[in-house]
């Protein structure tokens, strides 16, 4: 069976200046292993604040977040090791390599092939030529295709994208779109996507909006994905 | 119209944007930086000026007379009668160094010894109790009398109307002296002193080349300029001060200020290095500023404008704060001086104090220059690419070498300890370099096949092998100063005290006539003492070099320099001295029939710079001798520490007729401290002192160094903690982003908390063994040429420094990095 993100009645509200927003009420939600997800929204809606919930990185003012895996009900504190990130503005580390962007987090945990998976990862993003480049020698979609190279090295259960192709041009978004699908569904994690763009949304399978508190399912897609 | 009122509303932003940043770390170091050297300069400069304008007053006041004329010998009848002609008025005052002793003790004491038409000028002051009120005298004491002053009567446990005897003469004891108006010529010896009458000086029959004479003359100031040109030409070794020149302690007082200066630039190293660190975020700022406003119409002059007034701000407000406490530190150094400058007071003065500010602030501005450039060859899509690359990054290197090469060339006074200091700085920067470029390299590629976070950290620091090299640099450096000035401090003391008792006995004579010398090689015999050393000396004062005056020959104040400017001892040896070793040139040989050949110290080369085959002329005993200069010494250890700085061959002793002296060294047991009485009983005027009395002395300066250097060491640990917070300062929006990027692939805060104690670990070992070595190279380089000392490092102490650099700098690293830990992956998803 397949791991689970599943969260059961959660709210998430803030204070400024002494008034409390919330942003979210009573909200259902279960994000499966090898699936996509979209979520759509206005801005200010609480669409980053739910993805940092989902990643277990905050926790919500009420509910509870689960992770399943195995059969067994975790925390989501213990999903940390098996979450992969990738952001608009990519966050490389700009003293690094391509490559060396990439095997980080290999390094990090301490794998002795860190460099020979990376490349891999790179030759997959269509990215071989480049590995010696550094992140300001590179396009804004080459960035970008080595920041989901860099998510998903490490082979995590999940990855979650805050808007990955706001900062692309169409085609670049399109090609970077692709990849990150087609990555994702050859390593068998599920991906959680945040973005503005109905384009990218639609090659998820599932949809949800987030307006005015409102949490809801739009759509569920049947997906043809390219290999990558 | 247009244009003042664009300048008032840059003046209005710039002071908005100040009052906005003045809280954030990038401002906040930049105004310790500046406000620690602003404060060092300042109070430097009115100490200075302050003891300058003191020995101005000093020496109108205290000179005793419009011109003084002082000479070993007595003038001739001749000479005498010729000044008469100059001048209405002479007075002859003769000064002989003695040892006096009562009651079993002995003191060494200067006796003066003056005739019923002294004082010339100013008051002479006594009193008949210790506590008493001064009494004006109108002349010096009767024969038979003498007067002493308040130390000696303590020290040899007299009273009033006692009786001293002085080479079997009495002396009834019957004033105590206070003041005298020729004091300012004692310079500033703490001599002990006592007055007796002409007459009674005679009845002592000194030997006459123990005696010092001065001539105090009334005159005005055309007679003054007579007397002047009088002594260039008929006593060129004679020292003449008057009134219209400078203080005898003036040129002393210089180099003390030129050796702070030249520290000084250890200061300005270190505060170049932080500004450096500094500007990386200041330029960051200001570009992103100038682009916001070039992209809403605005000129590029504006952003630029409010860039400088937004900095002059900040000078501007500084500047109160750093005068009020220049000044209190000023009225304490005042404090502590005014024991070595009686009378001294705190002065404040403003016109000297507008220069060193205006010099100080445009180095500033020369380091904050790179912001300024990078501002002004921006473009609109420069700027928001964030490409700060380019010129600035050399401008900054090239202005502030600029600016240490100039610090260095205005104070530096001794030109063979500034090469050394520099390249000393120099070669630790490259050390420096080397260690961070090799164990990074090297440690990375050892543990590649390893896992762990260590193998991490070290690939991370060698990706950022640039910005960490200049972190490391920085660092280092400054624990390389402090250590450096702390072991000096330590070493000095040590090694002179113990090296002093090892080689060369418990007493010295420094200055014995031949009778003196024969009779104490016979009575040491006698006694069972053992005679250490004995080397003999004339003295000659040095007149010209290439037949060109010593004063036009060498304007730049030094040690040397000082010392010239009285008769030196001159030593002669056939072979060169067991204690000294040829640096340069060949020593004579033995069958030279050329007596005219000098050998000279090699420091004393440099400093006067000196070069071989120059023309010396001394003047001994009152006649002139040319010297060539064939060879150059240095001091070795080991064999003794009398060494002398100009030796010649002992065949020029045929030509030259004058008194012989000798210093010496012997070993006295414990019980046989007490024959030493009647030896000075014998020879009043045998110049003797004990280790005791000698390491008292030493213990008295070290105490005064010490406070100095900790003073100075104060100061280099703020500005080394003000380094390490901008090297911070400056990386931590990278160190944030790295840390959110690594908590993104699922690790925790303390994951990378432990990955930031790796990396300062690192970092401070590298640091530490960079100091320690650089110290060494300093050590070998700098104690043997400029101390005399043999540099023997202490292992255990180096190793525990080691460790200590170790603690406080990745203690202190990781206690300021705190806030690059405060990252999360919400940070990185809102896009900072």
């Amino acid at each position: 069976m397949p791991s689970q993100i599943i969260l059961n009645d959660v709210s998430q509200s803030f204070f400024l200046n002494d008034s409390k927003i919330t942003l979210f009420k009573n909200l259902n939600v279960s994000i499966s292993q090898g699936e996509s997800y979209a979520i759509t929204g206005p801005s200010g809606a609480g669409k980053s604040s739910l993805l940092m919930l989902m990643s277990g990185l905050e926790q919500a003012a009420t509910g509870q977040g689960i992770y399943r895996n195995n059969n067994q009900q975790k925390t989501l504190d213990e999903l940390r090791s098996e979450i992969g990130f990738i952001f608009q503005q990519f966050h490389l580390l700009p003293e690094l390599t391509a490559l060396n962007n990439v095997a980080l987090p290999l390094k990090l945990r301490g794998d002795k092939d860190a460099l020979p998976k990376a490349k891999i990862w790179l030759e997959k993003v269509g990215l071989q030529q480049r590995q010696h480049h550094k992140p300001s020698e590179l396009s804004g979609g080459e960035q970008q295709r080595v920041a989901i190279a860099r998510a998903l090295v490490f082979n995590p259960k999940f990855i979650f994208a805050d808007e990955p192709t706001g900062n692309l041009d169409q085609k670049s978004a399109r090609e970077v779109t692709d990849i990150l699908f087609s990555c994702c569904e050859e390593n068998n994690a599920g991906l959680v996507i945040v973005t503005h763009s109905d384009k990218l949304a639609s090659k998820a399978k599932h949809i949800f909006t987030l307006s005015d508190g409102q949490f809801k399912l739009a759509s569920t897609n049947n997906l043809e994905v390219i290999a990558c | 119209m247009l244009k003042s009122t664009s300048i008032r509303a840059n003046t209005a932003l710039a002071w908005h944007f100040y009052r906005q940043e003045y809280s954030q770390s990038h401002q906040r170091l930049l105004r310790w930086v500046q406000g620690i050297l602003l404060l060092f300069i300042i109070t430097l400069s009115q100490s200075s000026d302050s003891i300058q304008n003191y020995l101005q007053m000093n020496l109108n006041g205290l000179l005793g007379a419009d011109v003084v004329l002082s000479q070993q010998q007595s003038l001739t009848t001749e000479q005498h009668s010729e000044i008469l002609d100059i001048a209405d008025k002479v007075v002859v005052t003769q000064q002989v160094k003695t040892t006096l002793t009562h009651d079993g003790k002995w003191q060494q004491a200067q006796i003066k010894a003056v005739d019923s038409r002294y004082p010339l000028q100013g008051e002479l002051i006594t009193s008949s109790t210790l506590d008493g009120v001064g009494q004006s005298n109108s002349s010096g004491p009767q024969s038979g009398h003498i007067w002493l002053d308040a130390r000696l009567l303590a020290s040899l446990s007299l009273t009033i109307g006692d009786y001293l005897t002085i080479a079997e003469q009495r002396f009834a004891v019957s004033r105590i002296l206070q003041h005298e108006p020729d004091r300012l010529m004692e310079g500033h010896t703490v001599a002990m002193r006592a007055m007796i009458h002409t007459e009674d000086m005679a009845a002592l029959g000194f030997a006459p080349e123990l005696i010092h004479y001065r001539y105090l003359i009334a005159a005005n100031s055309e007679q003054t300029n007579q007397l002047i040109d009088w002594q260039k030409e008929h006593l060129p070794a004679a020292v003449i001060r008057h009134k219209q020149g400078q203080h005898p302690l003036a040129l002393f007082w210089q180099r003390t200020e030129n050796f702070m200066g030249l520290a000084s630039i250890i200061l300005f190293f270190m505060a170049a290095i932080a500004i450096e660190q500094l500007t990386q975020v200041h330029m960051k700022k200001d570009q992103f500023f100038s682009a916001v406003c070039m992209s809403l119409g605005a000129s590029k002059a504006a952003g630029l404008r409010v860039s400088l007034l937004k900095w002059c701000i900040s000078i501007v407000f500084l500047l109160p704060v750093v005068v009020f406490v220049s000044a209190g530190c000023h009225w304490l150094i005042m404090h502590f001086l005014s024991n070595t400058f009686s009378d001294l007071q705190w002065h404040w003065n403003f016109y000297s104090v507008v220069k060193p500010i205006a010099a100080v602030v445009a180095i500033f501005a020369v380091f904050h220059m790179p912001v300024w450039l990078a501002v002004h060859k921006s473009s609109v899509a420069r700027l928001f690419v964030g490409d700060y690359r380019g010129l600035s990054h050399w401008v900054s290197k090239i202005s502030s070498i600029l600016v240490l090469l100039g610090v260095t060339l205005i104070y530096s006074d001794n030109g063979l300890l500034t090469l050394m200091m520099v390249t000393v700085i120099a070669v630790t920067i490259a050390l420096m370099i080397f260690l961070s470029w090799s164990s990074l390299t090297i440690g990375e590629m050892l543990t590649q096949r390893v896992s762990g976070l260590v193998p991490f950290a070290l690939f991370m620091m060698k990706q950022r092998l640039v910005s960490k090299s200049t972190q490391i640099m920085g660092i280092g450096l400054c624990a390389f100063l402090l250590l450096f000035t702390l072991m000096l401090l330590k070493d000095l003391g040590q090694t002179m005290t113990s090296y002093q008792r090892q080689h060369d006995g418990n007493v010295f004579i420094s200055k014995a006539t031949q009778v003196q010398m024969e009779f104490i090689e016979d009575w040491a015999s006698e006694q069972d003492i053992s005679l250490r050393q004995i080397k003999p000396y004339m003295y000659a004062k040095l007149t010209a070099v290439n037949e060109q005056s010593l004063a036009r020959f060498s304007q730049k104040p030094s040690d040397s320099m000082a010392t010239f400017s009285q008769a030196i001892r001159l030593h002669w040896s056939q072979t060169v001295p067991q204690n000294n070793v040829v640096a340069s040139g060949q020593w004579w040989q033995s069958d030279e029939q050329n007596w005219q050949q000098i050998s000279i110290e090699q420091e004393v080369m440099t400093d006067l710079g000196l070069e071989l085959g120059d023309w010396l002329t001394f003047y001994i005993n009152q006649q002139s001798y040319d010297f060539e200069i064939v060879a150059s010494h240095n001091y070795k250890p080991g064999a003794g520490s009398i060494t002398f700085w100009v030796q010649m061959p002992p065949s020029a002793l045929d030509h030259i007729q004058s008194p012989h002296f000798s210093m010496a060294s012997m070993e006295l047991m414990d019980e046989q401290w007490s024959v030493l009485a009647p030896l000075w009983q014998k020879f009043p005027t045998l110049l003797m002192v004990s280790l005791k009395e000698l390491t008292q002395r030493f213990d008295k300066l070290l105490a005064m160094i010490t406070n100095v250097i900790s003073g100075f060491s104060l100061m280099i640990v703020l500005l080394a903690a003000v380094v390490i917070l901008a090297s911070i300062n400056s990386l931590e929006s990278n160190e944030k982003k790295k840390n959110s990027v690594i908590m993104s692939f699922g690790f925790s805060r303390s994951t990378c908390l432990k990955l930031n104690l790796i990396e300062w670990f690192v970092t401070a070992s590298i640091t530490a063994v960079g100091a320690i070595l650089g110290t060494y190279i300093a050590g070998l380089l700098i104690y043997q040429s400029q101390f005399s000392l043999t540099y023997k490092p202490d292992f255990v102490w180096l190793f525990l420094t080691l460790l200590i650099i170790l603690s406080l700098t990745t203690t202190l690293g990781v206690y300021a990095s705190r806030n690059s830990l405060k990252s999360s992956v919400r940070q990185l998803l809102s896009g900072t």
